[in-house]
């Protein structure tokens, strides 16, 4: 698996992987999280656990289990940690902490370092044995419900050390805080290399037009997302511009809104037929692989975002895109070097002009993205991080450390 | 005979570990950048030359002041501070502080940063580790130096800078000290750190030790025809 990634990862991050998998040899890393599938942490973790093991790694993940009631406090932690108003009640938390306890008994515990994504298996650290205990935090909280947060932070400032995946989702707290991004797998479904063939059969699925420009947002029907601004910013293009655009995503089976979302769309397209709306079921990966190589320009013009890996997928595929100046997005997308971030709908129209009149800089730019990614946000640079800031932990007080 | 001490290349790699402190303004900005540690200066000065960057800043404080407050004048001011001319991060931090000070007193009400555009400081924790390739002779270097990527270059141009003082950097070093060609070195010295990314620098470098390997095979080539 580990030979998958050479020639396609950097090198140096691959020596530094062989490096830091000699020092951590035989060493055993727990990560516990609370779903096996589904979610950006599973996908994460199902292609990490084999890549660690190849480096000598004793890796290991566990999965807590909870009831409905477990997680659908979980899920108003979670909400009221994005900022969202949520009442978690002081018997919720017992609730919360019951079912971590219940867990502790059941899950074998023991390990070099532990990893902790996320709130659900937090109140796990009270249960401490031995070893280096670690939360990972992968949500927006940049402006959290104080009080939902302040509860979290009982635990947290009893780990080792916290991640986050942006800078400004750091607290103060009286422990070690590392940043380290979230990444794409290069070689998966959803981002490896695809043949024209595969990439006809996508088109011939959905009956788009490979010789037209295409505008492409990949993406939830969530407000946050604004399709109706992508649309907007497409008829503003439209009126000097020959295109479609086309709005691919799948329907949310645990987000209520997105009907009501979706259907504003409908209403708002109205019989255009020129943009297509492209609801994809789940594990569509390969026909989202194949659309955004055969997409013009792509956007992501979101209000309100958490990191956004899409923008980092599409500038995987060489392709130039706009983002909306949120959440994780302006660390993807270095303005006018790896696209464009834009704050408006007229901005969105401007750049997407710009792009398709400018097919060299559309061409440059899509590939200065490419290894910005690469150099960034592939899955070998999450790993060397979480191995770095282990090996660092246990040789804690030099900041510089020579190996 | 001698034997010669072959360049050894190394890299080093950052793993950034926030503060959890941040300013939304140039008098938040100046206050803490007083009583930050000084790894959080040195990531945010010496550091920048690591990241991708706009070449029109040296820091990340610089940076923040033009594209974040739009302070042109400030950004200009704390860019032109030359991190290598200080003795200590101490000197460097009252540097910076000074120019913030004396901007202040033109423009006493400067702007705030948009929410969620605060400057946020970090420090880094760095790992350096032999990337495997070594040099015995300019040709063997000149052949390293296309194959190496620019993190090395960052640890062996700018790092070093750190680690020598007087704006040495490995390469010119290793260069003058065991082939004595100080010419070479002090054309390596003299590009200017602040005006290349460290692809440029990179470039610069490989295009001047291929000069001097040219010249020195012409020499060989001059000396035979003469026999």
């Amino acid at each position: 698996m580990f030979n998958q990634y050479v020639g396609i990862a950097p090198k140096s991050d691959l020596l530094l992987l062989q490096i830091l998998g000699e020092k951590l040899h035989k060493k055993s890393f727990l990560h516990i999280n609370s779903t096996r599938e589904g979610g950006g942490v599973a996908e994460i973790l199902q292609r990490m656990i084999p890549i660690l093991e190849e480096l000598g790694i004793k890796a290991r993940w566990e999965v807590i289990e909870g009831d409905a009631r477990f997680f659908d406090i979980t899920k108003k932690v979670h909400n009221a940690l994005q900022g969202n108003i949520e009442k978690v009640t002081e018997d919720m938390w017992q609730y919360h902490f019951e079912i971590n306890r219940r867990n502790a008994e059941r899950l074998n515990l023991e390990a070099d370092a532990i990893l902790i994504h996320d709130p659900q298996p937090a109140p796990l650290v009270e249960f401490k044995k031995s070893g280096l205990w670690i939360w990972r935090c992968h949500i927006d909280v940049s402006n959290p419900q104080k009080e939902v947060c302040d509860y979290l932070t009982r635990y947290c400032e009893k780990y080792d050390a916290a991640i986050f995946s942006v800078a400004k989702f750091a607290k103060a707290l009286p422990i070690d805080e590392f940043i380290v991004s979230p990444s794409i797998d290069p070689v998966s479904e959803k981002n490896r290399e695809l043949t024209d063939g595969e990439i006809q059969e996508t088109l011939n699925k959905f009956k788009i037009p490979k010789d037209r420009t295409i505008i492409l947002q990949v993406s939830r029907f969530d407000r946050f997302k604004d399709p109706i601004g992508v649309i907007k910013a497409y008829r503003i293009v439209k009126k000097y511009n020959d295109c479609i655009l086309i709005l691919a995503g799948s329907p949310a089976t645990d987000d209520p809104e997105s009907e009501t979302v979706l259907n504003e769309v409908r209403e708002y397209v109205a019989n255009d037929p020129d943009i297509h709306i492209l609801l994809l079921p789940p594990f569509s990966d390969k026909d989202i692989n194949a659309l955004q190589r055969t997409a013009t320009v792509i956007l992501q013009k979101s209000l309100k975002e958490g990191f956004g890996l899409t923008v980092s997928e599409a500038m995987w595929k060489g392709k130039p895109v706009i983002g909306g100046a949120a959440g994780g997005i302006p660390l993807q997308i270095v303005h006018g070097l790896t696209g464009f971030l834009v704050h408006s709908v007229e901005g969105s129209a401007f750049r997407i002009r710009q792009l398709i009149n400018n097919p060299d800089m559309s061409r440059r730019m899509g590939e200065t993205g490419r290894e910005y990614v690469r150099k960034n946000f592939l899955i070998t640079r999450q790993i060397r991080e979480y191995l770095s800031l282990w090996y660092y932990l246990e040789n804690k007080g030099k900041s510089i450390l020579e190996l | 005979m001698e034997e010669i001490m072959p360049f050894e290349f190394k890299q080093c790699i950052s793993i950034l570990k926030a503060t959890g402190k941040k300013a939304k303004n140039v008098h938040e900005l100046r206050d803490l950048i007083s009583t930050v540690s000084d790894d959080c200066i040195f990531h945010h000065t010496y550091q920048y030359f690591l990241k991708g960057h706009i070449l029109e800043y040296t820091n990340d404080f610089g940076h923040w002041a033009g594209e974040s407050l739009e302070e042109r004048a400030l950004s200009e001011r704390l860019s032109n501070i030359d991190p290598y001319e200080f003795k200590d991060i101490t000197d460097l931090r009252n540097e910076l502080i000074n120019e913030i000070n004396e901007y202040l007193k033109m423009f006493p009400e400067p702007r705030e940063a948009m929410h969620g555009d605060e400057f946020y400081f970090n420090e880094t924790v760095t790992l350096i580790f032999p990337v495997g390739i070594r040099a015995r002779n300019l040709a063997e270097f000149l052949t390293a130096m296309r194959y190496i990527n620019t993190p090395t270059i960052y640890y062996h141009f700018y790092e070093a800078r750190i680690r020598l003082g007087g704006g040495i950097d490995d390469f010119s070093r290793w260069i003058e000290d065991v082939f004595g060609k100080k010419e070479l070195a002090n054309r390596i010295r003299s590009i200017d750190p602040f005006m290349h990314n460290l692809e440029e620098i990179k470039q610069n470098i490989i295009e001047e030790v291929e000069e001097e390997v040219r010249k020195d095979m012409e020499v060989i080539d001059r000396c035979l025809t003469s026999m």
